[in-house]
C-alpha cells in the first residue's frame, strides 16, 4: 500500500511539473512582456516606465536558456517559484496573489460549497424517486426532462433566470454580491439556483442509471423475493453500494469548487476566484494565471489520490496494482 | 482554388462517404440491426438531425451568379437563394410586421420576415439556419481531429503498456489537470480564432476521455482469445491493430461521438460570450441579443430564435445518443437481455 | 413536509434590495463603475474610473467651476487663480499661493515625519513634490511630455534616475530623501511654506488646465514612503491620502469601493472662508434654476452634503440600469437599450416623470472618428491624389445619422470637424462638404481615382482594404458592419480584422493597418488638445505618440505650430478655419460624431449638473433618503404567485404516483 502511494505521489509531482511547462510555453507563445507591461500601465505610458516595470517583474531575463548562469532564466524562476509557493504579485495591478486568493477564496466557497452540497441531495431525491418509480409515467417523463433539462446551455438559464426571477419577478437582486450575513442569501439564492437547475439533468440521468444498475443485480431481486419492501430496499441495499460510482463522480469535481464556478461569477458579479480568473484572462496577468491553474491541478491530483485511496478503503474487492 | 468551390467539393466529398457508410453498413448485419434499432426508436430526432444537415448543406454549396458590370459577383449559397435578395430593413422589426420596431417607418419586405429582423436588418430566420452549419462544423470537425489523436495515444497505450503507456498517461494527466476552460482560451488566444483553430483547441481540450476509454478496451481486447491467437501465430501488430482491435472499438467511437457532439456544440456558445467563438453561430447571436431582453417592449425574437434551434439540436443529439448507446454498449446490452 | 415549510420560508424571505436595511436613513450615494481602478496614483491615474474614485480624495490647486459655461477656472487649494507674468529671456511664472491651515486627512503614515502624528498641515512643497514625481522614472507618469515645459523638470528626472543607477544604495533611500540629493527644480521655487512659484521656459496658457487635473494634486511624501507594499501594507497606488471632502474607506476594487465623508475638510473647519471650491454655486447659466440646480437647499451651502458614497462593479450596463429602474443606484447612464421606453423626442417618457426621474443630457467634448493611416501605399499620402480621392470618397459613403439613430439612438451630433461644441474653435454653421451622404460623388471620386466601381485594376477584384480594430466585443462588430455595409455600396470590400488588444497595438507599431476607429476626449478645453492628433510630432509609427493617423503635412504643421499656443483671438480663429480646410481635402479622418451623455436621474438626487471634463462632483450632490425609501418599497415588491402556482402544479404531477403507491403498499 505505501508502495503504491508512494508511487501514486511521485506521479502527482511530475504531473505537476508538466502542466507548469505547458502553460509556461502557452503563455509565452501568445503575449510578450511589453505588451503585458503596457496593458498594466495603459497605452500612454512612456517606454522608460514600460522599461522599468519589464524589469520590476523579471521579464528582461532570457526566456529558457542562460548560458552565463543557467539559473537567471524566466523558466527556472518560474519552477522555483511555484514550488515553494512564492506567489508575487499580480502582472495587471501589483497586488499580492496570494492576498487575491485568500480574499477570493471565501467568496468562491460561499457559492460553490452550497451548490455541490445541495445539488447531491437535489439529484439524489429526484434521481431515487425516478428509480423508485421505473417504469411508470414518472420514470419516462423525469428521463424526457433531465434529457431537455441537459440540453438547454448555462447561458439561456443564466439569462432566464436573471430576466424571470431578478427583473420580473423581483425576488432576488440581479446580480452583485456583499458578504455582509444580512445580504449575502440573497446575493447567492439566485446563481445557487441557477447552477442547481443547470446540473441537475445530467445528474439525474447519471444516477439513474447507477441506480438502475444497482437495482437489476441478483442481491437486489433477493431482497424482494424475501418480502422486503420497495423503499427499505432503495434505501439499504441500493443506494449504499451505488454510493461508489456515485463518490467517484462527485469528489472528482471538488477542485471545481475553488477555482470558481467561472461563468457563474461573472454573470452574476460575484467577486470570487473565478472571476478573478475571466479578469487575468482578459488582462494577459501571466502571473495570476499562472498560480490559480497551478492550484487547480494541485487539488485535482490530490483529489485523484484521494478518490483512489477511498476506493481502496471502501471496496475490499478493488486492489490496487 | 477558391474558398467557395473546395467548400462545394467538400459537400460532394461528406455525400460520397456517407453513401459508403451506409453501403457498408446494409452489408453487416450487426450494424444494420443497431442502426435500424436506433432509427426505430428515435425517428423524429433523427428525422431533426437530419433536417439540420440538410440546411447546413444548403448553405455550404455556393456559386456565383451572372457577372454584373466590370466584374464578378460574390457566391452566394443556395440556403441564401431561397430568400429574395436583399432581404434586408434598416434596423429591427417584429415577425411578420409590416413597419420597423423603432420609429415605425415601413419595411422593404413588409410581413416576409417570419421570425423578424436583428439590430443590423438582418432576416432572423435566415441566420438562424445559416447557425447550423456552424454548429455542426464543431461537433463535426472537433470530434474527427479528437477521435483519431484520442486513438493515436490511446490503443498503443493500451497494447503495448510499459513505459509508452506511462508516457501517456502522464500526457493525458497533465492535460486533464488543468481546468478545460482556461486551456481552451489560452489556446483560443495562442492560436487564433478561426474555424479550424477553434475545433481544434476543443478537441486538444476533449479528447483525454476518449482516450483513458480506448487504452482501456484496448487492454481488454488485447486478452480476447482470437487475439491471442494471432499474436501467438506472428501477426504484424499493425495488421493486428487495424483489422482487430480498431473494428472492436467502433461502437464505442460512434457512442463517443454521439455523446460528445452536443457538449461541444454548448461550449462552442460558452466560448461565443467570452468573444472567441465562430463567427455566425447561435451561441454568437445570444451574446449579441443578451441585452435585447431588458428592452421595453421586449426584443425577444433573436434569442428565441437562436435559443430555441440550439436547444432543438441539441435535444435531438442527446435523444438519439442515449438511443445509440442502449443500442450499442455491451454493459447495457448485456443488461437488457 | 420539512421541504415544503423550507421552502415556504425561502418565499416570504426574499427581497432583491442588494444593500442592509441600516443604511436607508444615511446620506448615501449609490453608484455603478463599469471597471476596476487601474491605478489611484494621481500622477499617473489617466482613466475615467481612477479620477471618479481619486478626485474626491485629493484635491487640485484649481478646479472649475461648477455651473458655469463654459468651463471656467476657480482657485482650490489657491487663494486666486494666477496670472502668468513674464520673465526676461522668454520665461512665463506663475505664483500660487495655499491657504494656510489645510490639513490631510487622518493616516497612519505621517508618523513617519512626526513620530505619533496622525496627520499635518498641506504645504507648497506637496505641491512640488508631486510634480517632481511626474518626472520620476519609476512612476510612469504619462504627462512628463507637457510638464517638461516646467524649466529644469525633466532634467531632475534624468539626475534621479542616474543616481539611482550609479550610486548603489541610493536607490534603498527614502523617497523624500532621494528629491533632495538629486537637487531641486529650477522651474519649482518655495519661497515660504505657502507659496509655490512654477516657471516656464515658453508661454503656455494651457498649464492652468493641467493645475486643475489630478497630476498636479499635492502629494504628501509620507504616503508614498509608507506604502510601498512591506509588512503587508498595500502599495501607494491601491491607497489615497489627501486633502479632500472624502476619505477611502474602503477599497475592494473588484467589487465595493466605499467612500466617507472626511471630518476634518477645510471646507467643513472653516466655512467662513466662503472659499469658492467648498460652497455650492449661487449663480450659473440661464436655465440651471429651471433644472433645479439653483433650489434654495443647495445655492451657497457650504458642502458636502453627502454622508457616505458607495460604488458597486457592474460590468454590464443592462443589470446596473435594471438596478436604477428598482431604486439600488441614484443615477445611471441610458443604456441604448432601454433608450426609446425612457426618452421620445428628448422628454421623459410618462411612465419615467411619475417615478420622479429626470433626464440630464450634455454634449462631452469629444469626438469618434474613422482614420486612415496616411503611410499606408494604398489609402494614405504616397497615393498622392489617388489616395486622396478614395478617402474622400469612402468619407461621403458613411451615414452618420442613420449609425446614430441605429446604435445610439440618437445620442451624438455628427461631426463636421474634430473639434467638438463648446471648445473655442467650433463654428456650428460650418459643414464639411465630405461628411454628408453622397453615394454618386463617392462613386464618381472613385472613378476618377482609378477604382471604376470599387474595382482594383490591379486584381480585377474589388478593391481591399483591411479596417483593424483591438475591440473584439459584440456590441463593436455589429457597428463596424455597419459602416462596412455602407462601403459595400460603393464596391469596396472592407474586411474586418479584429484582433486582440496586443495584435493591435503590434500593427499600429509596425504601420500594418489601414483603417482604424478611434475616440477622444478632452483633457481639457482647448483645440489644441484636438488638433495636436494630427501633428506630425505625434505621429505614432514614428514616435508612438496619439496621432495614429501618422498625419504629417507641413501646412498644417505650420499652422498648429502657430495657433497652439495663442490666445482665444480672431487671428487664432482664423488659423483653425484654415487647418479645418486643409483637413476637409486631406481627410485624414473621417469625422463621425460628438458624444451625447444621457442620464436618468431619480427624483431624490440633486445638484446634479453633468460636466464632461473629469472633475470631482460629487461633493456638490445631496440625496433625499427618505423619499428614496420610500420609492424603493414601493418599486420592488416581490411577485409570489408563481411560486405557489410552481408548487402546486409539483404536487399534481406527483399526487397519482403516491396514490398508486399507497394502494401497493396496502395490497
Amino acid at each position: 500500500m505505501t508502495a503504491w502511494l508512494a508511487r501514486r505521489l511521485l506521479w502527482g509531482a511530475a504531473t505537476v511539473l508538466g502542466v507548469l511547462g505547458f502553460l509556461f510555453v502557452l503563455f509565452f507563445a501568445t503575449a510578450d512582456p511589453e505588451d503585458i507591461a503596457k496593458r498594466a500601465l495603459g497605452e500612454k505610458a512612456p517606454p522608460e516606465a514600460v522599461a522599468q516595470w519589464i524589469a520590476n517583474h523579471g521579464y528582461d531575463r532570457p526566456r529558457v536558456w542562460n548560458p552565463a548562469d543557467p539559473t537567471d532564466t524566466m523558466l527556472f524562476e518560474h519552477y522555483r517559484r511555484m514550488l515553494a509557493f512564492d506567489f508575487g504579485r499580480s502582472d495587471a495591478d501589483d497586488v499580492p496573489i496570494a492576498q487575491r486568493l485568500r480574499a477570493g477564496v471565501g467568496v468562491s466557497l460561499s457559492l460553490t460549497v452550497p451548490l455541490f452540497l445541495l445539488g447531491i441531495p437535489l439529484a439524489l431525491g429526484a434521481s431515487l424517486l425516478v428509480a423508485f418509480f421505473r417504469e411508470t409515467y414518472i420514470d419516462r417523463a423525469g428521463v424526457v426532462l433531465a434529457v431537455v433539462a441537459m440540453s438547454v446551455s448555462i447561458l439561456i438559464y443564466i439569462l432566464a433566470g436573471q430576466y424571470v426571477v431578478g427583473v420580473l419577478l423581483r425576488w432576488f437582486p440581479i446580480s452583485g454580491f456583499d458578504i455582509d450575513p444580512a445580504v449575502v442569501a440573497r446575493f447567492l439564492a439566485l446563481p445557487v439556483g441557477v447552477g442547481l437547475l443547470h446540473g441537475l439533468g445530467s445528474d439525474v440521468r447519471f444516477y439513474r442509471t447507477v441506480f438502475v444498475e444497482e437495482t437489476s443485480r441478483d442481491y437486489v431481486r433477493t431482497a424482494f423475493a424475501k418480502g422486503a419492501g420497495d423503499g427499505r430496499v432503495m434505501a439499504r441495499h441500493v443506494l449504499p453500494n451505488a454510493m461508489l460510482p456515485i463518490l467517484t463522480h462527485e469528489v472528482v469535481r471538488i477542485p471545481g469548487l475553488f477555482t470558481g464556478a467561472l461563468l457563474l461569477e461573472s454573470f452574476f458579479g460575484i467577486p470570487g476566484l473565478g472571476s478573478m480568473t475571466v479578469d487575468a484572462i482578459n488582462a494577459n496577468d501571466f502571473a495570476t494565471l499562472r498560480v490559480m491553474v497551478y492550484v487547480g491541478a494541485l487539488l485535482f491530483i490530490a483529489a485523484q489520490i484521494a478518490t483512489d485511496v477511498a476506493y481502496t478503503v471502501a471496496d475490499p474487492r478493488v486492489r490496487l496494482g | 482554388m477558391e474558398a467557395h468551390v473546395a467548400r462545394n467539393l467538400l459537400v460532394a466529398g461528406l455525400a460520397l462517404a456517407a453513401g459508403l457508410a451506409a453501403w457498408r453498413v446494409r452489408r453487416s448485419p450487426f450494424w444494420s440491426e443497431r442502426l435500424a434499432e436506433v432509427a426505430w426508436r428515435r425517428p423524429l430526432a433523427l428525422a431533426v438531425i437530419a433536417g439540420f444537415a440538410a440546411v447546413a448543406a444548403l448553405d455550404t454549396v455556393s456559386w456565383r451568379g451572372a457577372p454584373e458590370g466590370a466584374g464578378l459577383t460574390e457566391p452566394r449559397s443556395a440556403l441564401v437563394r431561397v430568400f429574395p435578395d436583399e432581404f434586408r430593413e434598416a434596423s429591427y422589426s417584429a415577425p411578420f410586421a409590416d413597419v420597423e420596431f423603432y420609429g415605425g417607418a415601413p419595411l422593404r419586405h413588409p410581413g416576409r420576415h417570419v421570425l423578424g429582423t436583428d439590430i443590423l436588418g438582418r432576416d432572423v430566420l435566415l441566420l438562424t439556419l445559416q447557425g447550423a452549419k456552424v454548429a455542426l462544423l464543431v461537433g463535426g470537425l472537433t470530434c474527427l481531429i479528437a477521435v483519431p489523436l484520442a486513438l493515436l495515444f490511446g490503443v498503443p497505450a493500451g497494447w503495448f503498456g510499459g513505459r509508452l503507456d506511462d508516457l501517456v498517461f502522464f500526457l493525458v494527466s497533465t492535460l486533464a489537470s488543468m481546468p478545460s476552460i482556461l486551456l481552451l482560451i489560452a489556446l483560443v488566444t495562442a492560436i487564433g480564432r478561426g474555424p479550424v483553430q477553434v475545433c481544434f483547441a476543443l478537441a486538444v481540450t476533449g479528447w483525454v476521455g476518449f482516450c483513458r476509454l480506448a487504452r482501456a478496451e484496448t487492454l481488454k481486447i488485447r486478452e480476447l482469445d482470437y487475439v491471442q491467437a494471432a499474436r501467438a501465430l506472428g501477426v504484424p501488430t499493425r495488421r493486428i491493430l487495424w483489422r482487430h482491435v480498431l473494428p472492436n472499438l467502433t461502437h464505442l467511437i460512434v457512442i463517443t461521438f454521439v455523446l460528445t457532439f452536443s457538449g461541444l456544440v454548448l461550449s462552442e456558445a460558452v466560448l461565443s460570450w467570452l468573444g472567441l467563438g465562430l463567427d455566425g453561430s447561435w451561441g454568437q447571436m445570444i451574446d449579441q441579443a443578451r441585452d435585447e431582453l431588458s428592452r421595453a417592449p421586449v426584443i425577444w425574437w433573436n434569442l428565441g430564435a437562436a435559443s430555441a434551434a440550439l436547444f432543438t439540436l441539441i435535444l435531438a443529439v442527446n435523444r438519439v445518443g442515449d438511443a445509440v448507446r442502449d443500442v450499442l454498449d455491451p454493459r447495457t446490452v448485456r443488461e437488457r437481455a | 413536509m420539512r421541504l415544503a415549510a423550507a421552502l415556504a420560508l425561502l418565499a416570504l424571505a426574499c427581497g432583491n434590495n442588494p444593500y442592509p436595511g441600516a443604511d436607508d436613513a444615511l446620506r448615501v450615494l449609490y453608484t455603478p463603475y463599469s471597471e476596476p481602478p487601474k491605478t489611484l496614483d494621481p500622477q499617473v491615474a489617466y482613466a475615467t474610473v481612477d479620477h471618479d474614485v481619486l478626485s474626491n480624495v485629493y484635491e487640485t490647486l484649481l478646479e472649475y467651476h461648477y455651473l458655469h459655461r463654459p468651463y471656467e477656472l476657480i482657485p482650490a487649494l489657491v487663494t486666486a487663480v494666477p496670472e502668468p507674468r513674464r520673465l526676461d529671456g522668454g520665461g512665463v511664472a506663475y505664483a500660487f499661493e495655499l491657504r494656510p491651515g489645510i490639513a490631510y486627512g487622518a493616516d497612519p503614515c505621517f508618523a513617519l515625519g512626526t513620530p505619533g502624528a496622525t496627520s499635518r498641515e498641506l504645504v507648497a512643497s506637496d505641491v512640488a513634490f508631486g510634480l517632481q514625481r511626474i518626472a520620476d522614472p519609476a512612476v510612469g507618469s504619462p504627462v512628463l511630455v507637457t510638464f517638461a515645459k516646467i524649466r529644469g523638470l525633466a532634467a531632475f528626472g534624468e539626475r534621479l534616475a542616474q543616481r539611482r543607477a550609479e550610486q548603489p544604495g541610493f536607490a534603498a533611500l527614502r523617497i523624500d530623501e532621494q528629491y533632495r540629493r538629486a537637487g531641486p527644480v529650477e522651474g519649482l521655487r518655495v519661497s515660504d511654506p505657502h507659496r509655490l512659484e512654477i516657471v516656464l521656459d515658453a508661454p503656455y496658457p494651457q498649464i492652468l488646465y493641467w493645475f486643475a487635473m489630478p497630476f498636479t494634486s499635492p502629494v504628501p511624501w509620507e504616503a508614498v514612503a509608507w506604502y510601498d507594499g512591506a509588512a503587508g501594507r498595500p502599495l501607494f497606488p491601491e491607497v489615497a491620502v489627501g486633502t479632500g471632502p472624502f476619505r477611502l474607506a474602503r477599497y475592494d476594487k473588484r467589487s465595493r469601493i466605499v467612500l466617507d465623508r472626511n471630518p476634518d475638510w477645510w471646507g467643513v473647519r472653516h466655512p467662513e472662508w466662503k472659499a469658492p471650491a467648498a460652497t455650492y454655486p449661487s449663480d450659473g447659466e440661464p436655465d440651471d434654476a429651471a433644472r433645479g440646480v439653483l433650489d434654495p437647499h443647495l445655492a451657497g451651502h457650504p458642502l458636502p452634503f453627502l454622508d457616505r458614497i458607495e460604488m458597486r462593479l457592474e460590468k454590464e450596463t443592462i443589470p446596473a440600469f435594471a438596478k436604477f429602474m428598482q431604486g439600488y443606484y441614484d443615477r445611471s447612464a441610458i443604456p441604448k437599450e432601454s433608450f426609446d421606453r425612457t426618452v421620445s423626442e428628448g422628454r421623459l417618457s410618462p411612465e419615467m416623470e411619475a417615478g420622479g426621474m429626470r433626464l440630464e443630457r450634455a454634449v462631452r467634448p469629444g469626438v469618434y472618428y474613422l482614420g486612415f493611416n496616411m503611410i499606408d501605399p494604398v489609402v494614405g499620402a504616397p497615393a498622392g491624389e489617388r489616395g486622396r480621392k478614395l478617402r474622400q470618397a469612402m468619407s461621403l459613403a458613411v451615414d452618420v445619422p442613420e449609425f446614430l439613430r441605429v446604435f445610439l439612438n440618437r445620442r451624438g451630433i455628427p461631426a463636421q470637424s474634430p473639434i467638438p461644441p463648446g471648445i473655442f474653435g467650433h463654428d456650428p454653421e460650418y459643414r464639411n462638404p465630405y461628411r454628408s451622404l453622397d453615394l454618386e460623388r463617392a462613386r464618381a471620386l472613385l472613378a476618377e481615382a482609378g477604382y471604376q466601381g470599387g474595382f482594383d485594376p490591379a486584381t480585377g477584384r474589388p478593391l481591399r482594404i483591411s479596417f483593424d480594430t483591438p475591440d473584439t466585443t459584440v456590441q463593436s462588430r455589429l457597428r463596424f458592419q455597419f459602416l462596412i455595409d455602407g462601403w459595400k455600396r460603393l464596391g469596396l470590400d472592407v474586411e474586418l480584422a479584429a484582433t486582440s488588444y496586443n495584435q493591435f497595438r503590434d500593427k499600429v507599431r509596425n504601420g500594418a493597418y489601414q483603417l482604424f476607429f478611434w475616440g477622444w476626449v478632452a483633457d481639457y478645453p482647448d483645440p489644441e488638445n484636438f488638433l495636436f492628433l494630427l501633428w506630425s510630432e505625434m505621429a505614432q509609427t514614428k514616435s508612438g505618440g496619439p496621432n495614429t493617423a501618422n498625419f504629417s503635412d507641413p501646412r498644417f504643421d505650420a499652422l498648429f505650430h502657430e495657433l497652439k499656443d495663442r490666445e482665444n483671438d480672431a487671428r487664432r480663429a482664423a488659423l483653425i478655419r484654415e487647418a479645418l480646410a486643409l483637413l476637409e481635402s486631406e481627410r485624414p479622418w473621417i469625422e463621425l460624431f460628438h458624444p451625447e451623455d444621457y442620464a436618468l436621474v431619480h427624483g431624490w438626487l440633486d445638484g446634479l449638473k453633468p460636466m464632461g471634463l473629469p472633475v470631482p462632483v460629487w461633493k456638490y450632490y445631496a440625496v433625499e433618503p427618505e423619499a428614496r425609501a420610500e420609492a424603493r418599497a414601493a418599486w420592488n415588491r416581490p411577485v409570489r404567485w408563481p411560486a405557489y402556482a410552481l408548487a402546486g402544479l409539483a404536487a399534481a404531477g406527483l399526487a397519482p404516483a403516491l396514490a398508486t403507491w399507497r394502494r401497493e403498499r396496502r395490497a
